[in-house]
C-alpha cells in the first residue's frame, strides 16, 4: 500500500505544477502571450527592473505600514470599547457590523476628493478597510471571554485593572490576532487597489500603468511583488499567532485526538 | 494572667460563618425573582458542611454572597466574625464547578495568581505554589497547562489555588460535578485528607447524595426556589471516613433521609 503524501508535500506539488503551467501554456502558445506572459519572462523583468520596482514597493509599504497603524490601533481601542461597555456594544455594533458589509470600495473616490490623490488617501481609505474586521474581531472576542473566568479573578481578590490586564487581555489575544491578521490582509488589499485606481506611485500603480501600454510581462512582475508581499504578510501573522496561542492550539489538537497524555504509573494514579 | 487565658479557652469559638436572615430576591427579566428566603445557619471552625437541594434552589447564589462576589438583598453573613461586603481571599477561598483556571498560564502560574496579585515576591510565591502543588498530589506537574492535565488535575489545582493565601474558609459550588463516578469518589477522599491536614471550615455543594453523606459533618437540605433550609442532618460517622462505611445501614439511612426530603421538593 502506498502511504499517503503529507498535506503539505501535496501543497508544494500542487505549486510546482502551477509554475510549470505558467512557462509552458504560453510557451506553447495555448495561452497567447498577451494574456499571460512565461513565468521566466515575468522573472526577467523584474531582475532587469529590480530598481523600480524595489522604490514603488517601498512606497506600497509605507503606505501598508501606516494603514495597519491606524486598522489595528483604532479597531483593537474601539473593539475593546464596544465589546466591554454594554451601551456601546449595543449601540454601536449592529451599525459597524452592516457598515462591515458595504464596499467600501465605491467610497474611494471620496476620499480621494479629500485627502487628495497622493499616500494620505491611501493611508487612510486602507486604514478605514482593515478598522473593521480588527474592531469586530475584538468586540467578539471580549464579549466572548468566560464569565468564570472573571468571577474566578475577582474572587482572587482581582482589582478592575488586574481583571483587564491579567484575565481579559490574555483571554482575548487570540481572536484579536485572528482579526489583525484579517484586518492586514485587508489593509493590503486597500492600499494596493487604490493605487490601481488613482495614484502616480505604489506597485498598483505599477500594474495600472503597463496595462495600458499593454506590457504584459511588466504588469505580472507587479502582480507576483503583491503576491509575495501578501504571503510573507500571512506567514509573519501566522507565525506570531502560533507563538502566542500556544494553548489554544494545543487545546484543538487535543480535541482532534492527538491529546499529549499525562504518563502517570497506574497504581499511584493522579486523578 | 491564668484566669484570662482560660477565659478564653472557654469562650465558645466564634462560628467561621454565620448567616442570619438573608433573603435574596434577582431582577429578572421577567419580574423579580426570590431565590432565597429567611437562611439562617452557623458553620463552627474547622466544619465540613454540605448544602444539597434541587437544582434552581440558590444554592450557588448563597455560596457567591458568602464569597462576597454578589451581594444579598436582605440579611447579613459574618466570615471570622466580620462582614463580608467584598470578596476576601485572606478569609475565603472559592472552587468553582468548572476548573475555572487560566488556560494561558501552567499549573504552578495558576495557583500562584493570588498571590501575583498581591505581588508578593517571587521566590514566595514559587515556594508556597510548590508547597499547595504538592499538598494537592500533584508534584512534577506544575508546568503542565490545563488541557493537558484530566478533569480531577485541574480541580487538584482549583483546590491548591483556593487554598494558596491560605483563607481559613474554603468555599466549593460542585467542585466535582463534571467528573466521571471513580474520579469523583477519589477526589472527594483526598478532598478529606486535605481538609484534615489544614483545618479548614469548608462548605461544599453537591448533587450527590452519597458524596454529601460521606464527606459532611452535617448536611443541609434546601428546599426548592426560593431556598430556605428544610433539614439540617448531622453525620455520625466516625473520620476518617473509609469507602467501607457507604455500605454501612447508618450510611444508608442518612442517604434515604435527605433523598426523601429532596423528593418532596422535586
Ligand atoms: N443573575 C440572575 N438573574 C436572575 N435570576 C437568576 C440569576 N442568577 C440566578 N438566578 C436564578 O436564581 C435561582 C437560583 O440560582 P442558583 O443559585 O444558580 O441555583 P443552584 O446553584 O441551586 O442551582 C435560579 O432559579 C436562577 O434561575
Ligand atoms: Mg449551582
Amino acid at each position: 500500500m502506498m502511504r499517503r503524501p503529507a498535506p503539505s508535500t501535496v501543497r508544494w506539488v500542487i505549486l510546482a505544477a502551477l509554475l510549470v503551467f505558467w512557462e509552458l501554456f504560453p510557451r506553447t502558445g495555448i495561452i497567447p502571450e498577451l494574456f499571460l506572459p512565461p513565468l521566466s519572462k515575468t522573472i526577467a523583468v523584474l531582475v532587469k527592473d529590480w530598481r523600480e520596482y524595489a522604490s514603488e514597493l517601498s512606497v506600497t509599504l509605507y503606505e501598508v505600514a501606516f494603514a495597519m497603524l491606524i486598522a489595528c490601533g483604532a479597531g483593537i481601542l474601539a473593539g475593546a470599547l464596544t465589546g466591554g461597555i454594554a451601551l456601546l456594544r449595543n449601540l454601536l455594533l449592529p451599525v459597524f457590523s452592516s457598515l462591515y458589509a458595504v464596499p467600501i470600495v465605491i467610497l474611494y473616490p471620496i476620499f480621494t476628493a479629500w485627502f487628495g490623490i497622493g499616500s494620505q488617501s491611501k493611508i487612510i481609505f486602507a486604514g478605514v478597510y482593515g478598522f473593521f474586521p480588527v474592531m469586530l474581531t475584538t468586540a467578539a472576542g471580549i464579549r466572548t471571554i468566560d464569565a468564570q473566568l472573571l468571577l474566578a479573578a475577582r474572587s482572587m481578590g482581582a482589582s478592575l485593572p488586574q481583571q483587564i490586564t491579567r484575565v481579559i487581555i490574555p483571554a482575548s489575544i487570540p481572536t484579536v490576532l485572528s482579526g489583525l491578521r484579517l484586518g492586514g490582509a485587508l489593509t493590503i488589499i486597500g492600499v494596493v487597489v487604490s493605487e490601481m485606481l488613482t495614484s502616480a506611485a505604489g506597485i498598483g500603480y505599477l500594474v495600472t500603468r503597463y496595462r495600458t501600454i499593454l506590457d504584459s510581462p511588466h504588469v505580472f512582475g507587479a502582480i507576483v511583488m503583491i503576491l509575495l508581499l501578501s504571503i510573507a504578510f500571512d506567514t509573519l501573522a501566522r507565525a506570531i499567532e502560533r507563538r502566542t496561542m500556544v494553548w489554544q492550539t494545543a487545546g484543538r489538537r487535543q480535541k482532534e485526538g492527538e491529546r499529549v497524555d499525562v504518563a502517570v504509573k497506574p497504581a499511584t494514579a493522579v486523578v | 494572667m491564668t484566669a484570662n487565658l482560660s477565659v478564653v479557652r472557654d469562650a465558645p469559638a466564634r462560628a467561621a460563618i454565620e448567616v442570619a436572615d438573608l433573603s435574596h430576591t434577582y431582577a429578572g427579566r421577567e419580574g423579580p425573582v426570590p431565590a432565597l428566603t429567611d437562611i439562617s445557619m452557623t458553620v463552627g471552625a474547622g466544619r465540613f458542611v454540605v448544602i444539597v437541594g434541587p437544582s434552581g434552589c440558590g444554592k450557588t447564589s448563597l455560596l457567591m454572597m458568602m464569597a462576597g462576589l454578589r451581594h444579598q438583598t436582605a440579611g447579613t453573613i459574618h466570615i471570622q466574625g466580620a462582614p463580608i461586603d467584598a470578596p476576601d481571599p485572606h478569609r475565603v477561598g472559592v472552587v468553582f464547578q468548572e476548573a475555572s483556571l487560566f488556560p494561558w498560564l501552567s499549573a504552578l502560574d495558576n495557583i500562584e495568581f493570588p498571590l501575583a496579585l498581591r505581588h508578593a515576591p517571587r521566590e514566595e510565591r514559587r515556594a508556597r505554589a510548590n508547597d499547595m502543588l504538592n499538598l494537592v498530589g500533584l508534584q512534577g506537574f506544575g508546568a503542565r497547562y490545563p488541557h493537558e492535565l484530566s478533569g480531577g488535575m485541574k480541580q487538584r489545582v482549583s483546590i491548591a489555588r483556593g487554598l494558596v493565601q491560605d483563607p481559613p474558609v474554603l468555599l466549593m459550588d460542585e467542585p466535582f460535578a463534571a467528573l466521571d463516578e471513580q474520579t469523583r469518589m477519589t477526589m472527594g477522599h483526598e478532598l478529606l485528607r486535605i481538609w484534615s491536614q489544614t483545618a479548614k471550615t469548608v462548605v461544599f455543594v453537591t448533587h450527590s447524595l452519597t458524596e454529601a453523606v460521606y464527606l459532611a459533618d452535617e448536611v443541609l437540605v434546601m428546599s426548592a426556589r426560593p431556598g430556605r433550609i428544610i433539614d439540617r442532618i448531622a453525620v455520625p460517622l466516625p473520620r476518617p471516613r473509609t469507602y467501607e462505611m457507604m455500605a454501612t445501614d447508618v450510611f444508608g439511612r442518612l442517604r434515604e433521609r435527605i433523598w426523601q426530603q429532596i423528593r418532596k421538593e422535586g
